[in-house]
């Protein structure tokens, strides 16, 4: 198994000092998408990663899964606070929601991917990878999008399984393993 | 090895648009079923994917730090617990070899640098005094780990800008300019490589030099 997957399924403190030296930008810029506010985005990456190596877990997989598996919660934390706040503050999601896809001169998280993540994403028919796109970047829900879009919610869910299978198919092909 | 797997949700669930029961359930069922957990994990590395494109944002240290003592608690702790005592051991060393001017310069420097006081307290150090060179020298010693990873110059009346030129086994490089405080100048380095001598350069000339062995 992979040292760094080993040591965070064994919940040794160096398991998630690496996960963070290796990833610690694209987590925090995942949280940021979302949450405008630097000290409360750094708050999510911080209860999200304490919480996933505290909890029991049966890693086996791969160090791509683990990233995977912690952008994922990152993401969830994230959209989770945004959504407890706009019970309060009803305009920030709103703004939050509206935030348009990133704009194209700030540099990406990681360029390499990115080049290769657009190539996967032109490659997609329009309709899917529309629904991706305002998924992801968006930060919309399914029932939102299905409103803008004006499709059945079924459609949309089918939509965007569709997307992230081909782009799964794609990104995961030889070259692809990046570690 | 349930009768029904998982719906598209499998890929939805890492976007985090699902709502809650039906994310619950996803978490519920892969929790049990391989296959769907195959696939949720397969969804996420797209969804890791899908991130790279983000603007990049760079976190604070103090994020890093934060996390660290978060996972980390008692050693933190103990580290801290363990500056006083390390701080008075290391000024009695000095005093025992003879650097008693500098013990003081040391010790405050040490409870100002945390990380030098994590690799001093982890690790032995080694010392040497400095050859002094040219007609104006220097007197200075220096301190350093057995493991090479931290080096401490201390120089007694500096008499001007002092500069430490490190030579390793595969480069020279300049390790910048001594802070000057009273009567002493030092300089705490942790170079990448082990550092073979060390040269102090006073507006061009050298004025002292060591051999550091391990
Ligand atoms: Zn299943």
């Amino acid at each position: 198994m992979d040292e760094l997957v080993e040591a965070f399924a064994e919940r040794r403190p160096s398991g998630l000092e690496q996960a963070y030296a290796l990833w610690s930008p694209l987590f925090l810029s995942v949280a940021r998408h979302i949450i405008s506010d630097r000290a409360n985005a750094e708050d999510c990456v911080h209860d999200a990663l304490l919480r996933v190596w505290r909890a029991p877990n049966r890693f086996s997989g791969s160090r791509e899964m683990l990233k995977g598996y912690l952008v994922a919660c990152v993401r969830n934390e994230a959209l989770t606070t945004l959504r407890r706040e706009s019970r309060h503050d009803a305009r920030a999601l709103k703004a939050a929601r509206l935030d348009p896809v990133p704009a194209v001169d700030a540099p990406s998280v990681d360029p390499v991917e990115t080049q290769r993540l657009q190539g996967a994403l032109a490659r997609l028919p329009e309709d899917q990878r529309i629904a991706l796109m305002l998924a992801y970047y968006g930060n919309k829900t399914q029932v939102e999008i299905a409103k803008e879009v004006d499709a059945p919610l079924g459609t949309i869910k089918s939509r965007i399984s569709m997307a992230m299978r081909k782009l799964h198919a794609e990104l995961a092909s030889p070259g692809g393993n990046r570690w | 090895m349930t009768e029904h797997h998982l719906s598209e949700d499998a890929e939805l669930y890492p976007l985090g648009i699902l709502d809650d029961d039906a994310a619950r359930n996803v978490e519920l069922h892969i929790a049990l079923c391989s296959d769907c957990a195959q696939r949720v994990a397969q969804a996420q590395a797209v969804a890791a994917s899908l991130a790279a494109a983000l603007p990049r944002a760079m976190p604070s240290p103090a994020l890093e730090r934060r996390l660290r003592e978060s996972v980390r608690p008692r050693q933190a702790a103990k580290l801290r617990a363990s500056l006083l005592p390390f701080a008075l051991a290391a000024a009695f060393a000095l005093a025992f070899l003879g650097l008693g001017w500098q013990a003081l310069v040391l010790r405050e420097r040490l409870q100002s640098d945390d990380v030098a006081l994590v690799t001093m307290v982890h690790s032995h150090f080694n010392h040497v005094s400095m050859a002094p060179q040219s007609a104006n020298p220097v007197a200075a010693k220096i301190l350093y780990a057995r493991d090479g990873s931290w080096i401490y110059i201390i120089a007694d009346k500096p008499g001007g800008a002092l500069h430490a030129i490190a030579r390793t086994a595969s480069a020279t490089t300049d390790l910048g300019a001594l802070t000057s405080s009273g009567e002493t100048a030092t300089l705490l380095a942790h170079p990448r490589e082990r550092i073979v001598t060390i040269t102090l350069q006073r507006a061009g000339t050298n004025v002292a030099s060591a051999k550091l062995t391990y």
